[in-house]
């Protein structure tokens, strides 16, 4: 069948490429571009393990054909830095908690705690747990990747760190 | 499956012109929520037509009379609009409820129609609001009450083709609540949903719509219910003759989300809930 070419940003950088349009997002992602960062939990858009930002907005990259970017941007967890290129202060302070035990879920609770904390700095506890509602750790039981999100919601909001 | 064709058309003109040269059996991809796991039970169609980035399906505009919403706009677009929340307080209550965060920044309003299942929460709310559906095929427009859509389950009104252009929702000055039961809190598919919406006057009923999900082969409108309430004072007897009333006209069946009993004595609960939220 024909093939697509896809134009989008990934990261910051351009990206213009020949696919297959039966791609999903994550499979170009993770096959075509080599970011494995982004995993596939549950397949099925229950789990998070799967998140980008799509212009901003966390998305189920499992449920989204690659086509569908056609002109937009992409973020993937690769793309989530400090201003310095070295880790972002919500990745600090996952370490710094203890809030990762495998590590599956790790990068979609953080694209969607990033997704959270650029849209509402100020968000209560409350906010963070109704955002993370489609996050599924089964390591950690969450106390820890909340109060990690909470204390990156704070250092985040000292001045000059982001 | 996937299928292995899969079209972007840039425009809506663009799409009526490249359906004729596309295999017969072919789907529209919105949000994409329901269709990709389709694909992934089973054939889903030998092709796909990506309308996820037509600009004409993300209208939203208002007149004095109603407010119209494209039926490509996402749930989390439409709830963050200060004119949903003004004049379509239903669907601004059921947002939170709608799936998880990720899931309303990709399934849009259109796509939950589409879906014709009796379960879709943001059916339920817009029912409850008088919504209108608009479809279109080529050239031509049709609208019908958006009750009138839904055949059985998962079939709906659209003919071969026919898209889903949008929802229009008259003004009316009512308040409304949403409740909804499901496994959990939040992120659940709904065993059982009752979503009341009234205008009240001195205390009394003007108009009410009660909308049921999961009880039902389709959305259901509870009008034996909603007339009752036609000039009373929500009081705590009328509340629950009302509700009463909604779960007499409710059939919910058992499946893998719940049992029909338990679905048929919950309709009276979240009737009354919903009923003594808008009293309050």
């Amino acid at each position: 069948m024909g093939r697509f070419l896809l134009d989008c940003a990934v990261n910051g950088a351009r990206v213009r490429r020949e696919i297959e349009p039966s791609r999903t997002m994550l499979e170009f992602l993770r096959e075509d571009l080599g970011l494995k960062g982004t995993k596939e939990g549950c397949g099925e858009g229950e789990c998070g393990a799967c998140l980008i930002l799509l212009d901003g907005r966390a998305v189920n990259s499992c449920l989204m054909m690659a086509v569908q970017a056609h002109g937009r941007e992409i973020v993937t967890i690769e793309g989530i830095k400090g201003r310095d290129g070295g880790l972002h202060p919500i990745q600090k302070t996952f370490m710094e908690e203890g809030a990762v035990q495998c590590g599956f879920c790790i990068p979609g609770i953080i694209v969607a705690a990033e997704a959270l904390l650029r849209r509402r700095p100020d968000a209560t506890l409350e906010d963070i747990k109704l955002e993370l509602t489609g996050n599924l750790c089964r390591c950690t039981g969450y106390e820890k990747i909340l109060s990690a999100v909470e204390l990156s919601r704070d250092e985040l909001k000292k001045k000059g760190k982001r | 499956m996937r299928p292995d064709l899969l079209v972007k058309p840039s425009s809506l003109a663009g799409l009526w012109k490249a359906l004729p040269s596309l295999p017969r059996d072919r789907r529209y991809l919105a949000g994409g929520t329901d269709l990709m796991i389709a694909a992934g039970h089973g054939h889903a169609g030998d092709c796909w037509v990506d309308i996820s980035g037509l600009k004409e399906l993300k209208t939203f505009r208002e007149n004095s009379s109603s407010v119209f919403i494209g039926a490509g706009l996402t749930i989390a677009e439409l709830a963050e609009k200060p004119q949903v929340k003004k004049w379509l307080p239903a669907l601004a209550l059921c947002a939170p409820h709608y799936a998880s965060p990720s899931l309303r920044n990709m399934a849009t309003i259109g796509g939950n129609a589409a879906n014709g299942s009796p379960c879709a929460d943001g059916v339920c709310a817009l029912l409850s609001e008088k919504a209108e559906i608009v479809l279109g095929l080529k050239g031509a427009k049709r609208k019908l009450p958006l009750h009138s859509f839904f055949l059985a389950p998962k079939r709906t009104s659209l003919k071969k083709d026919e898209l889903i252009l949008g929802f229009e929702v008259p003004k009316w000055r009512h308040v409304s609540a949403y409740e909804k039961l499901g496994p959990r809190s939040y992120f659940g598919i709904s065993k059982v949903t009752v979503c009341v919406s009234a205008e009240l006057s001195a205390g009394l009923v003007k108009e009410a719509v009660i909308a049921c999900a999961s009880v039902a082969p389709v959305p259901l409108l509870a009008r034996k219910a909603a007339e009752f309430l036609y000039g009373r004072r929500l009081d705590e007897g009328t509340i629950s003759e009302a509700a009463a009333l909604a779960q007499s006209e409710a059939s919910p069946i058992t499946d893998t989300r719940s049992e029909a009993a338990y679905r048929k004595a919950m309709v009276r609960v979240l009737a009354v809930r919903a009923l003594s939220r808008l009293a309050a």
